[in-house]
């Protein structure tokens, strides 16, 4: 796992005592281990970590959904043309 | 709306209703507008500023300091704007319901001036500070689908009153504040007044729906307690806005909020902030020490 999505399972886990482990498949959104009070905090540990600016009026919910997802979308580098 | 599960809402409410007619105004003419506010003066008490008592405030320029006052103001009044668009849809879906069609009188006058208060904000930001920063991102779906149908209804007027307590915490100082232009000071002083009596509302209708889920399953209430601090944690957090940082010219707008939220000083800060409201709620019994780890 890439040192950048250490520090994501690490968000969610202080956030949610009553779980052990974060599998990359875990449903974030509909498990509530992010609600939407955390969902601000969230973005913004994102941004911080990527360097690059979220705009909220554009974001896809599924980009956010699971772990794997999230190192997919933000984390991984893209293919160069 | 089913709120068929919700037993109708009665209170006593004919004193508020005779404050609000007494007092009314009209905010469209009651204001003077000066073409610009004078450039030496914050637009937020320095205080209330969320890097105030920290070094990090020390270590700006007065430049900055001030230009941190003034993007710091159009951030807690366009969160006013986006926390009074909330609160109204969710009351224009709820007037004429029978379950509140014992306190529809009051939420008339609750809607109209909720939307005058969002005019004068909007007026404030926009003719002097050109903007209003945009809500922050938000999760429609899920976070209370949980929670019984009353524990819902609960939550929905306990977002309002929290959020109308901590605003006028800030209202109250900034209206008596005379290093702040003449306009910031009266926009804070005429909502610390109306909102005094929208309190006294929350508080009555809050208490009345909280009887009702501790009534229908007790064991709701320390879930119900659980999402109040959660609440009270991120409308804090909502103020601590990187755009204002970036706008002041502070640099790595990110890491300092994250760096401010964690600070002693700041800490202590929110703790003052949130005290009327978590001694209300405790002593409601619906506090924080009900919150199961």
């Amino acid at each position: 796992m890439s040192e950048p999505l250490q520090k994501v399972r690490e968000f969610i886990l202080e956030r949610n005592p009553k779980l052990d482990e974060i599998p990359d498949d875990l449903d974030l959104i509909d498990s509530r281990a992010i609600n939407s009070l955390a969902f601000v905090e969230f973005i913004f540990l994102l941004e911080e970590l990527t360097g690059e600016a979220i705009d909220p009026e554009e974001l896809d919910l599924d980009d956010f959904r699971t772990l794997k997802a999230i190192e997919a979308r933000f984390f991984t580098q893209k293919a160069t043309l | 709306m089913a709120v068929r599960e919700i037993e109708p809402i009665v209170l006593e409410l004919d004193r508020l209703e005779q404050m609000a007619e007494s007092g009314y105004y009209n905010p469209y003419t009651m204001f003077e507008w000066p073409d610009a506010l004078e450039p030496d003066r914050p637009w937020m008490s320095e205080s209330l500023t969320t890097l105030a008592g920290t070094p990090m405030w020390d270590e700006l320029t007065r430049e900055q300091q001030l230009a941190l006052t003034k993007y710091e103001a159009i951030n807690f009044f366009s969160l006013n704007i986006h926390g009074i668009r909330e609160l109204m849809s969710e009351v224009v879906m709820r007037i004429h319901e029978r379950t509140y069609s014992n306190v529809s009188e009051f939420l008339h006058h609750f809607i109209g001036e909720e939307n005058e208060h969002m005019w004068f904000f909007a007026q404030f930001c926009l003719r002097y500070g050109g903007k209003l920063y945009p809500a922050q991102p938000t999760l429609k779906a899920a976070s209370v689908d949980h929670l019984s149908q009353v524990a819902r209804e609960l939550i929905v007027f306990a977002r309002i009153l929290i959020f109308e307590e901590i605003v006028d915490h800030y209202n109250a100082l900034m209206a008596t504040d005379q290093s702040l232009p003449h306009i910031a000071r009266e926009i804070n002083r005429v909502h610390h007044q109306d909102e005094s009596r929208h309190v006294a509302f929350g508080r009555m209708i809050f208490l009345n729906l909280l009887k009702q889920v501790a009534g229908r399953d007790p064991e709701e209430v320390p879930v119900v307690a659980e999402y109040l601090e959660s609440y009270l944690q991120y409308s804090i957090g909502t103020l601590y806005n990187p755009a204002a940082y970036r706008d002041a010219g502070i640099p790595d707008a990110l890491a300092l909020r994250r760096r401010a939220l964690a600070h002693p000083a700041r800490v202590q800060a929110h703790d003052k902030v949130l005290k009327r409201t978590r001694a209300f709620l405790s002593k409601a019994g619906v506090g924080r020490e009900l919150i199961k780890r």
